[in-house]
C-alpha cells in the first residue's frame, strides 16, 4: 500500500458474535425463482414486462403503494394470463408482500428513501433482495444493508443494469483478458437532462419524491451508474479496496432556471430552494492507488452519458462520446470506428453471446436489463454467488452521503468505510 | 380562521436548516480530523505599487524581440515570428551554440538579417535581457529558467514573454507580480490553446451568451511524452515529474475555461483539491531505458485537480503524461443553455432557444439531448468565428505552429505591442493558471486537502466586468 490517507472514519459497527462475512455467499438452488416486485412505477413496470420471459423466473406477487399503478399492472398480467400472480395495494402491503411464504425473491422498484427498509425486513423475511439502485441513501443504511445480509444469510443485490451493458461488459472482458494492461485511472458519470421528466406531466409520481429529494440534498444523489462498472474493473472489495474521496458541486441555476422559465418566476416549482448544485465531480483513490472521477448533472442541457473511460497501462477505452479504444503500441490514435466495432464483437461477454439476443428481441435499447435479469436468475436456480453482493452495493450506494458531506464541508476529504470490515482482501473472486 | 401560508412555510424553511445543520454537524465526525482547508500567504502590494490590469503602454511601432531558449519550441516561434509585419529578429540566445546557429539559418533562409548570437553557458542569458535596442524578450528556455529571466528582464526594461508555464512555485508567481506592477512592463505567458480555432469560437459564444452562464468547465494535458523525452535539454522535463508531484503542466487545459469563466474579471479561483494515482508509467519508461530500478517517482501517472471559483463554478484539470492513449486537452464548458466539447470529437448541444432560423431552418427538431449536426455545427463555428481569427486564420493556418494557434498568439502579442493595447493575457492570467502546480502538491502532499487560491490581483479581481481582447 503507498497512501498514508489516515483519517480517523466513524468505526464501523462492530460485527456481532457469530455474524460472519458475506463474500462469495451460496444458498441453495431454486428450480423455480418465485418474485415479488415491490414499486410499479416506472422502472417496475419494466421489470414486470421482463421477468415472465426469463427461464425459471415466476413473478408470483405484485405490490404498490398507489391504485392507478395496481391498476395498470394488472391489465398487464390479464393480457399476458397471468391470473394467478397475487396483487397487494396499500401503504403497509410492502410488508405483507416481504411475509409472503411463497416467495424467494422480493425485487425492489420504490422510491429512493424506502430501498434499505423494504430490503432490510424482506432479508429477515427470509427472502432473497435485489433493490434498484441506489440501493441506499445513507451510509448507515449501507451499515443495516450488510448487517441484515450477513445475519439472514440471504443475497441483497443492487441492479445496477450499467454492467450489463454490452460495451461496458466487452470491456470487462479485455481488462480480465490484460489487454489494457493495469487499470490505474477511470471515469464514470451519470449525465442526463431529466428537467423535462422532472417538472413534466407524464410521471406525476416523480415530483413529490426526486425533487423533494434535491431540496434536501446535495452531492451526488445517483452515483451507481457511473462508479459500479468501474468498480468492477478495479476489483473493488476482491483485490482492492476504496479509500477517500473528495468532491465539489457547482451552485444551483438548473432546476430553478428551468422552473422559472416553464413555470414563471414565482410557480412554487421555481420558488423550491433546491440544493442540489448542478454539477458534481467527485474524485475517489482506493487504497492500491487507482482513481475514480465520477459526475453527476441531471438539469443542463447536455447530451446523456455514463462516460465509462478506463486508462490502463497498455491501453485505453472509452464509451461516450463515441465508442472508442486505444492499444499499445500505438494508443496514442483511437482506432477507427470500425475496428473499435470489430474488437468489441471479438471480446463479446459470455453473457452477451448468451442472452444478447433474446434482449434485443424483448427489451430493445434496454437489452441490459435483461441480461441483469437473466443473469440473476441464472445464479439463484443454480445457487452460484451473485454477480453484486450486498458490499458492492453499499460502496457504490454510499457515495451520495458521502459526497454530500464533501461537498458541505467545502470538499474536505472522506473516508470511505471498509464495508466488509477487515475482509476485502481475502476473496478474490470477481 | 384563514391558515398562515407564510407561517407554515417559514416554519417548514426553519426546520429544513436545523436538519442541514445537523447534516453538517454529523459530518464533521466523517471527515479527517485533521483536514482542513490549507490557507496560502498573499504578500501585501507595496505602497506606491500598482495593479497592472488593463496595462498599456507606449505603442512600438516597430518591435525588437531578442529569444531566450532555442530548443524545441524557440526555433518555431522565431520562424513564425518572420511572418509578422513590425518585426525586427536581434539576439538569439541558448545554452548550445549549435542552437543559436540553427535558428540564424531560419532567419536567412526567411531573408531576415542575422541576429547577434549568444550561447555558451546557463547564465548567458543576462546578457541579452541587458541588452539596449530589445523591446521583447521571448523566453521558451527549461521551465526552472522561466520566471528567473523575466523577472530579470523586465528589470532590464524589457517586455516579457514566458512559454509555459512561466513560474513554478509561489514565490516566482509574487516576483512577476510585483516586478510587472513596479517596472509597468507586459508579462504575458504563451499560453497558445487560448487561441486554438474550436476555443476561440467558443469563448465568443460564451461572451455572445449562447451557452447562458457557464457553471462548470474542464480542461487537461494528456498526451503521452515518451516519443519526446529524449528531446528535452540535460532531461529536464522528466526530473522535474520525478522531484514534483502534482498537476506540473496545467496551463494548456485551465487557461481557455478561465477565459471562458471571466477569472479576475468578475470572478475568482478560491480554492483546490487535488488527488493523484500512484507512479507506474514513467518509472516503467526509465526502466525500460536505463535498465536501473526507479524508486521515490514524485509525480503518479494521472493528476485531477477540481477548481472551486468565488461564484461557485467548477473546474476539472487533469495532466497524465505516461499512459498510453489518445490526446486530449478535454475542454469542455457546461452551460445553463449549452454545452461545448472538444475531444475526441468537437461538438455543441444546445437548446432549442439558442440556435436562429439563420443556423438551422428547423431549429425545432434540435434537442440538447444530442449533439448538434455536422452541418449546423459548421454553421454555428462560422457564424461565432472569433473577431481575432477571422482576418488572418488562412495566415495561421499557413504559417502554421501546432495548426495554426501559436501564430495567432505571436501575432496578438505583437499587435497589441505596436499599437500600445493591452495584451490579451496579463500577468494575473499566469499567476492563476501557474498556481496550480505547488498548490496541487500542497493538497496531494496532505492527502487531498483543500488548498486556498490567492487572489493575486489583492482585492481587483472585480474591476473589470469582463475578459475583452483589445481591438
Amino acid at each position: 500500500m503507498d497512501n498514508n490517507f489516515s483519517s480517523p472514519e466513524l468505526p464501523p459497527p462492530v460485527r456481532a458474535v457469530g455474524q460472519r462475512h458475506v463474500l462469495g455467499l451460496t444458498s441453495d438452488p431454486l428450480p423455480k425463482v418465485r418474485i415479488a416486485i415491490i414499486g410499479l412505477g416506472i422502472r417496475g413496470t419494466r421489470a414486470l414486462k421482463r421477468l415472465p420471459y426469463i427461464d425459471n423466473a415466476y413473478v408470483t406477487a405484485v405490490c404498490d403503494i398507489s391504485y392507478d399503478n395496481i391498476k395498470r399492472s394488472v391489465r398487464f398480467l390479464k393480457s399476458q394470463q397471468l391470473t394467478d400472480t397475487k396483487v397487494l395495494q396499500g401503504a403497509d402491503a410492502w410488508k405483507k408482500t416481504c411475509e409472503l411464504p411463497d416467495i424467494d425473491l422480493v425485487y425492489i422498484c420504490t422510491d429512493w428513501k424506502s430501498h434499505t427498509p423494504i430490503a432490510v425486513y424482506a432479508m429477515q423475511c427470509g427472502k432473497h433482495v435485489c433493490i434498484e439502485v441506489p440501493a441506499a441513501s445513507t451510509v448507515d443504511e449501507c451499515w443495516q444493508l450488510v448487517n441484515a445480509a450477513e445475519c439472514s444469510r440471504r443475497h441483497c443485490m443492487m441492479l445496477e443494469n450499467c454492467c450489463y451493458d454490452v460495451f461496458e461488459l466487452a470491456v470487462m472482458n479485455m481488462v480480465r483478458q490484460g489487454l489494457l494492461g493495469e487499470i490505474i485511472h477511470l471515469d464514470g458519470a451519470y449525465i442526463h437532462d431529466l428537467r423535462g421528466r422532472l417538472f413534466g406531466s407524464q410521471h406525476v409520481d416523480n415530483i413529490h419524491w426526486q425533487l423533494e429529494y434535491f431540496v434536501e440534498h446535495t452531492g451526488n444523489p445517483y452515483p451507481t451508474h457511473g462508479v459500479g462498472p468501474l468498480c468492477q474493473l478495479l476489483d473493488i472489495h476482491r483485490k482492492d479496496q476504496l479509500s477517500h474521496l473528495v468532491s465539489m458541486s457547482s451552485s444551483q441555476v438548473g432546476l430553478t432556471g428551468y422552473a422559472m422559465q416553464k413555470y414563471g418566476s414565482n410557480s412554487a416549482e421555481a420558488l423550491k430552494p433546491y440544493l442540489l448544485g448542478d454539477m458534481n465531480t467527485t474524485i475517489i483513490r482506493t487504497q492500491k492507488g487507482k482513481t475514480i472521477t465520477l459526475q453527476h448533472d441531471i438539469c443542463n442541457p447536455r447530451p446523456y452519458e455514463r462516460t465509462f473511460s478506463i486508462s490502463g497501462t497498455q491501453g485505453f477505452a472509452r464509451k461516450y462520446p463515441i465508442p472508442a479504444i486505444a492499444i499499445e503500441p500505438s494508443a496514442h490514435r483511437a482506432l477507427t470506428p470500425s475496428k473499435t466495432r470489430k474488437l468489441i464483437e471479438n471480446y463479446a461477454h459470455p453473457y452477451v453471446l448468451q442472452w444478447a439476443e433474446e434482449a434485443h428481441k424483448l427489451c430493445g435499447n434496454r437489452a441490459r436489463d435483461y441480461i441483469m435479469d437473466a443473469r440473476l436468475i441464472h445464479c439463484l436456480h443454480l445457487g452460484l454467488p451473485l454477480d453484486q453482493d450486498v458490499y458492492d452495493a453499499v460502496e457504490w450506494s454510499c457515495l451520495t452521503e458521502l459526497t454530500e458531506i464533501s461537498v458541505l464541508s467545502g470538499s474536505l476529504p472522506v473516508a470511505i468505510p471498509d464495508f466488509t470490515r477487515g475482509d476485502w482482501n481475502k476473496f478474490h473472486g470477481s | 380562521m384563514p391558515i398562515n401560508v407564510n407561517r407554515i412555510k417559514k416554519m417548514k424553511m426553519k426546520l429544513k436548516i436545523a436538519t442541514l445543520f445537523l447534516i453538517y454537524i454529523f459530518s464533521i465526525s466523517y471527515v479527517n480530523c485533521q483536514a482542513k482547508i490549507i490557507k496560502t500567504q498573499t504578500p501585501p502590494r507595496p505602497a506606491g505599487q500598482k495593479d497592472v490590469l488593463q496595462l498599456r503602454c507606449e505603442p512600438i511601432p516597430t518591435v525588437r524581440i531578442a529569444f531566450i531558449g532555442l530548443g524545441m519550441r524557440g526555433p518555431g516561434a522565431v520562424e513564425r515570428m518572420t511572418h509578422i509585419p513590425g518585426v525586427e529578429i536581434v539576439a538569439l540566445c541558448d545554452v548550445l551554440q549549435k542552437n543559436t546557429i540553427s535558428a540564424n539559418k531560419i532567419l536567412a533562409k526567411r531573408g531576415f538579417p542575422a541576429a547577434q548570437e549568444f550561447y555558451g553557458d546557463t547564465t548567458v542569458w543576462r546578457k541579452v535581457t541587458a541588452l539596449p535596442n530589445v523591446d521583447l524578450i521571448y523566453v521558451a528556455t527549461d521551465w526552472k529558467h522561466h520566471a528567473q529571466i523575466g523577472v530579470q528582464a523586465m528589470k532590464d526594461g524589457k517586455h516579457v514573454a514566458i512559454e509555459v508555464p512561466a513560474a513554478m512555485n509561489l514565490k516566482e508567481i509574487w516576483d512577476l507580480i510585483n516586478t510587472s506592477e513596479k517596472t509597468r512592463k507586459h508579462c504575458m505567458q504563451l499560453e497558445n490553446c487560448v487561441y486554438d480555432f474550436f476555443e476561440l469560437t467558443t469563448l465568443n459564444m460564451v461572451q455572445q451568451g449562447l451557452l447562458g452562464e457557464i457553471i462548470h468547465g474542464e480542461g487537461a494535458y494528456i498526451h503521452g511524452l515518451q516519443p519526446y523525452w529524449d528531446a528535452y535539454w540535460n532531461n529536464w522535463r522528466m526530473d522535474y515529474n520525478r522531484t514534483h508531484r502534482g498537476d506540473v503542466y496545467p496551463t494548456h487545459g485551465l487557461g481557455p475555461v478561465c477565459q471562458a469563466m471571466n477569472i479576475h474579471r468578475g470572478d475568482r479561483l478560491q480554492y483546490l483539491v487535488a488527488v493523484d494515482t500512484k507512479a507506474i508509467g514513467n518509472p516503467e519508461f526509465i526502466k525500460k531505458k536505463t535498465g536501473k530500478e526507479v524508486t521515490g517517482f514524485r509525480n503518479g501517472d494521472h493528476t485531477m485537480t477540481m477548481i472551486a471559483t468565488e461564484k461557485q463554478k467548477s473546474i476539472l484539470i487533469e495532466h497524465n503524461v505516461t499512459s498510453p492513449r489518445p490526446y486530449s486537452r478535454m475542454y469542455q464548458l457546461t452551460g445553463t443553455k449549452g454545452f461545448a466539447n472538444k475531444y475526441p470529437v468537437e461538438g455543441y448541444a444546445l437548446e432549442q432557444e439558442m440556435v436562429g432560423n439563420d443556423i438551422a431552418p428547423n431549429h425545432e427538431n434540435l434537442t440538447a439531448h444530442k449533439f448538434v449536426p455536422d452541418s449546423i455545427r459548421t454553421r454555428l463555428m462560422k457564424k461565432y468565428r472569433h473577431p481575432i481569427a477571422k482576418d488572418i486564420e488562412d495566415l495561421a493556418k499557413q504559417v502554421g505552429g501546432h495548426g495554426g494557434m501559436d501564430f495567432i498568439m505571436d501575432y496578438r502579442l505583437i499587435y497589441c505591442l505596436q499599437k500600445g493595447l493591452p495584451l490579451d493575457m496579463d500577468v494575473y492570467d499566469l499567476a492563476e493558471w501557474c498556481c496550480i502546480i505547488p498548490l496541487s502538491e500542497i493538497s496531494l502532499d496532505n492527502n487531498s486537502s483543500p488548498v486556498q487560491i490567492p487572489d493575486f490581483t489583492r482585492g481587483l479581481w472585480n474591476k473589470l466586468p469582463k475578459l475583452e481582447f483589445a481591438k
